[in-house]
């Protein structure tokens, strides 16, 4: 057994060394390490001895240096060791909580939720901001995009990425990805599964490698060799029970074999595709006609050598790209090089959202803190006789400061800890309510960083509402103090927690400006047209593998699914599509027009791409503006046809020019094959009712190229369409109980799904908005008490000398009500500047939306009013008679 | 007044009268402990010597630091006249009370 294991905790022979009074630390140390030593070790064993000495340091008589006179050449004075203080005003503090219930439970339900909120919102912050990933050396990792004009990015094609391997010297490793889906059978059902297809490589750029097996290399990627896999922690556990043997062992994806060759650990964080629950390896050569330079579809991300800076590697990759582009000018768009470091990427949507929440909750804090230590001021202000009568005894300022330091940071510290259980509940809330495109979900709970920022909130907390209270008390005169009666007190007091009131509404205006732009933004976005009719509209997507093996077993499954759902009790009308709006689906298409030929084939049109059946824009209402639909005649071998949507036909066909009867070319600017343009469609928002990107070309999947192996049904109801979706899927799997059928949702879910960062936003602010709202109230009432409690007798002789109820009631709602008003000035002062942060979350409203303004302002006037109210009633109730006698 | 002994000081006591030269925190607990089937925090064994030393029953000088001990001193006690009367008189308060009463008390 080596020496230091042995050894007592360090950890609490530190703390006891500084515990102990100094006469007795030596001899105490020395005697418990003896007898951890000499008795415990050998008896019960190190662990136990270690666990006995901690019991031990909670024994210690830490006080005992006080009645040791033999030791002492002076004598001892109660209270005059640094611990024995702390410990006394502790006592005292407690004692001081417990007797006021209704105080204490206040301050600390305010300090929670203030505390809590700001944890929760902080263990979201951290991951996706603050902390590194989890890879090694997370800051070498770069994404690589092309940069087209007007700064937009776009992912590379197969041989762009190919030249940059072979060219650039700045990587340790590039790595090239695309997302897949894999059909897994074998087991009692089939499972759609997420897969990620990566260059070999992949695992080198991000640094983690496989726990069980191998990770790829490099003659894995050989096309028509054995096909291999890795797979997921979370798949090996769920699908395969963990089995330790898997390496080696063969499963069957899309009705291939895949060799399985390694398990990732439970650790690997894989930021680049969340849900990938299997690796394959890309298979990719530059001959393949999805490996071209205009294919762009594959996302690039690399790994700098650690002597190369991002400046330079950016640097060389431009250099490389200048030289590609010039090569060949007709192949690319882009003007340059984009490249971010992999977490700024990732986290680039999510932050604004996140700084603009981190604002809010911070601005929550503020207010509770304001209003606990407006409560701890109207309870100094009652024990100004206590502090009279210390100092008088003799009492330094600096020590009634620590002792009302002491009883703030007590109350910080129970709230802050009851706060924590907010934000353990919070974390949950937050993680439930949080959009999809929110990086680093999993990462986001309470850990250890987030509870030292707690402690850092609690303690700066607990310092600051100390501090204003302890100033005031020690700041009182001697003879005021002793002199008035408890009742009355410093105008000081009066005027900080005038000031205190005024910021709290102040701040409160700032939060409900917030929340009602977003609101407003949220009810304009939900009033928008999105080109088709939303309700009583079914949508699934069935998948075509595992034995339809060729087009047409493909096609004609599609024909017979189309069939059954059409004879399904309760269809009106269906229709199939390869990309569904609002559903995240994201496929563009060069578009060439015979009779506008350009210079640079790749600046030409790139419309979302709608591979549909006959019947789709029927079923989903879609307006049909001129020209024809498409019927069972456009089929393949028939005259390739195609329809397309105002907002294209505006764009690249002059005003006059009628498109239809053109020829466009989803192929070849120069030699087709050509689609005649039939019909002309009203616009459908793809991404979000929000995204203006709308440009659209409709063409009928039997004539398209290949077959979709994955197509969205969508299923107009004559009534409820979320009741439907049983019998649809019944009907589906009679005709092949081997199909996946997956995201089944209305299109009105998916419509508000698409809009989920800005309800996340709206939510919690909302959220903020109405506790900011309800302190500040509870901070006027609070003002408005103290002050008609310490104003009574001037009420009493005010209402004796004639004044009328009305007149007392009048006096006190104005105070309050002037407090109001100046923090409202303030807060729509400050929420003029401070509102243009939201603007990524804004629809349709300017952050100086005046209509926000005015209706904030109102609501906070009402509730002021109300907050006043309570107190001037009481005040105008007074007896004269009876505070005058009271006094 | 002469001050009354408590049964924890009582035993500490006894346990310093018992060691002779050799009494300071960790024997004094060992000896409790072994006698008296008593297991006590070296923290309850430290708070009671230092009542006794406030009261005079006690006295205390420093030892040798050994290696044991992390290097660090002992602290020696030894019982003073005013302790060892003290002791006597409750022992003899608590065997008077006893006698008398059955065989069983006197000697358990």
């Amino acid at each position: 057994m080596n020496e230091r294991q042995i050894a007592p905790p360090a950890l609490a022979v530190w703390i006891l060394s500084h515990l102990l009074p100094h006469a007795e630390r030596d001899n105490y140390l020395g005697d418990l390490e003896e007898i951890f030593r000499n008795e415990i070790c050998p008896s019960r064993g190190v662990k136990a001895a270690r666990r006995w000495y901690w019991l031990e340091l909670l024994r210690a008589p830490i006080t005992i240096g006080d009645r040791a006179p033999s030791e002492q050449l002076v004598p001892p004075i109660r209270g005059d060791g640094p611990v024995t203080n702390t410990l006394n005003d502790l006592r005292f503090a407690v004692r001081l909580l417990a007797r006021r219930p209704g105080f204490t439970t206040l301050a600390v339900l305010t300090l929670a939720l203030g505390i809590g909120a700001t944890t929760a919102i902080f263990s979201a912050v951290y991951p996706i901001v603050v902390e590194p990933l989890p890879y090694p050396h997370a800051d070498r990792v770069l994404m690589i995009y092309e940069r087209e004009k007007k700064n937009e990015t776009s992912f590379v094609g197969f041989t762009t990425f190919a030249d940059f391997v072979r060219d650039s010297k700045s990587f340790e490793a590039l790595a090239a990805m695309g997302q897949g889906s894999a059909t897994l059978t074998g087991g009692d059902q089939p499972a759609l599964l997420e897969s990620q297809r990566v260059s070999p490589t992949y695992f080198d750029v991000l640094g983690v490698h496989a726990a069980l097996g191998r990770s790829f290399r490099a003659e894995d990627d050989i096309r028509n060799t054995p096909r291999v896999t890795i797979l997921s922690n979370a798949l090996w556990r769920s699908r395969f029970g963990g089995d330790s043997a898997i390496v080696g062992k063969p499963i069957v994806l899309d009705a291939n074999q895949y060799i399985v060759i390694g398990v990732m650990p439970p650790t690997f964080e894989n930021v680049l595709a969340p849900g990938a629950q299997l690796w394959t390896p890309l298979r990719y050569e530059v001959s393949l006609p999805w490996a071209c330079r205009s294919c762009r579809h594959l996302r690039m991300v690399g790994r700098l050598k650690p002597d190369v800076s991002a400046a330079q590697a950016t640097r060389e990759m431009e250099t490389i790209f200048q030289r590609i582009t010039k090569d060949h000018l007709t192949d690319y768009s882009a003007i340059g090089v984009a490249m971010p470091m992999l977490q700024d990427d990732l986290t680039k949507d999510a932050k604004p959202v996140l700084y603009a929440l981190l604002g809010a909750v911070l601005l929550v804090l503020l207010i509770a803190c304001a209003n606990v230590t407006n409560l701890l001021l109207a309870r100094a202000a009652q024990r100004s006789g206590e502090f009279t009568i210390r100092a008088a005894l003799g009492a330094e300022r600096g020590r009634v400061v620590r002792q009302l330091l002491t009883e703030s940071l007590l109350l910080a510290a129970i709230g802050g800890t009851v706060g924590i259980l907010v934000a353990v509940a919070g974390v949950k809330a937050l993680v439930a309510l949080s959009p999809a495109g929110l990086p680093r979900l999993a990462a986001i709970s309470v850990n250890g960083p987030v509870l030292l920022f707690a402690l850092a909130i609690v303690t700066l907390v607990g310092v600051a509402f100390g501090l204003v209270p302890a100033i005031h008390a020690t700041r009182a005169d001697l003879h005021e103090g002793i002199k008035q009666g408890s009742r009355r007190t410093a105008g000081s007091s009066r005027v900080t927690r005038g000031a205190l009131v005024i910021s709290e509404v102040a701040l409160a205006i700032v939060l409900l400006v917030g929340s009602g732009l977003l609101l407003r933004s949220s009810s304009r976005v939900f009033a928008v047209n999105n080109g088709f009719e939303a309700s009583n509209l079914l949508t699934m997507q069935i998948q075509a593998g595992g034995k339809l093996s060729n087009d047409t077993l493909v096609r004609r499954f599609y024909e017979q699914v189309s069939d059954a759902v059409k004879s399904v009790p309760g269809v009106e009308s269906m229709g199939l599509t390869n990309q569904l709006p609002m559903s995240g689906d994201y496929d563009g298409q060069g578009v060439h027009i015979q009779n506008h030929p350009s210079p640079n084939p790749a600046d030409d049109p790139s419309p979302f791409r709608y591979s549909v059946s006959p019947g789709y824009i029927e079923a989903m209402h879609i307006k049909l503006v001129r020209g024809r639909g498409f019927t069972a005649q456009d089929k393949a071998g028939a005259p390739g046809v195609a329809i397309i949507n105002e907002s294209f036909a505006k764009k690249y066909w002059p005003a006059g020019e009628d498109p239809i009867g053109q020829r466009v070319s989803a192929n070849d600017p120069v030699k087709g094959p050509w689609l005649e343009i039939v019909g002309i469609v009203g616009d459908v928002k793809q991404l979000s009712p929000s995204n203006s990107k709308s440009d659209g070309i409709y063409m009928p999947e039997t004539q398209w190229g290949y077959a979709n192996n994955q197509m969205s049904l969508v299923v107009r109801a004559k009534g409820d369409a979320a009741a439907l979706a049983p019998a649809i899927r019944r009907a589906i799997w009679a005709i092949d109980k081997d199909q996946p059928i997956v995201r089944v949702a209305t299109a009105e879910s998916l419509i508000a799904k698409s809009e989920a960062q800005r309800r996340f936003a709206l939510v919690l602010f909302e959220a903020f908005a109405f506790v900011a709202l309800a302190l500040a109230a509870a901070g006027i009432y609070g003002v408005l008490a103290g002050t008609v409690t310490e104003r009574l007798r001037e009420i009493g002789v005010r209402s004796a000398l004639g004044a009328s109820a009305g007149d007392i009631l009048g006096m006190i709602v104005k105070q309050g009500l002037g407090l109001a008003a100046l923090g409202a000035v303030l807060g729509l002062i400050a929420a003029f500047g401070l509102s243009h942060v939201l603007t990524s979350l804004l629809f349709g409203v300017s952050p100086l939306d005046p209509a926000t303004y005015v209706g904030v302002t109102c609501l906070l006037g009402l509730v002021a009013f109300g907050a006043c109210l309570v107190p001037a009633l009481r005040a105008a109730r007074v007896d004269p008679m009876e505070t005058l006698r009271a006094e | 007044m002469p001050a009354n002994l408590g049964e924890l000081e009582q035993l500490v006591l006894l346990a310093i009268a018992r060691l002779g030269d050799d009494a300071y925190g960790v024997t004094v607990r060992k000896e409790i402990a072994s006698r008296a089937k008593r297991s006590l925090s070296l923290g309850s064994v430290y708070t009671t010597l230092t009542r006794l030393d406030a009261k005079g029953f006690v006295a205390s000088h420093l030892g040798e630091p050994t290696p044991e001990r992390g290097g660090r001193r002992k602290k020696h006690f030894v019982i003073t006249a005013a302790g060892r009367r003290a002791l006597q008189r409750s022992m003899l308060a608590i065997r008077t009370m006893a006698r008398g009463i059955d065989a069983s008390w006197e000697t358990p």
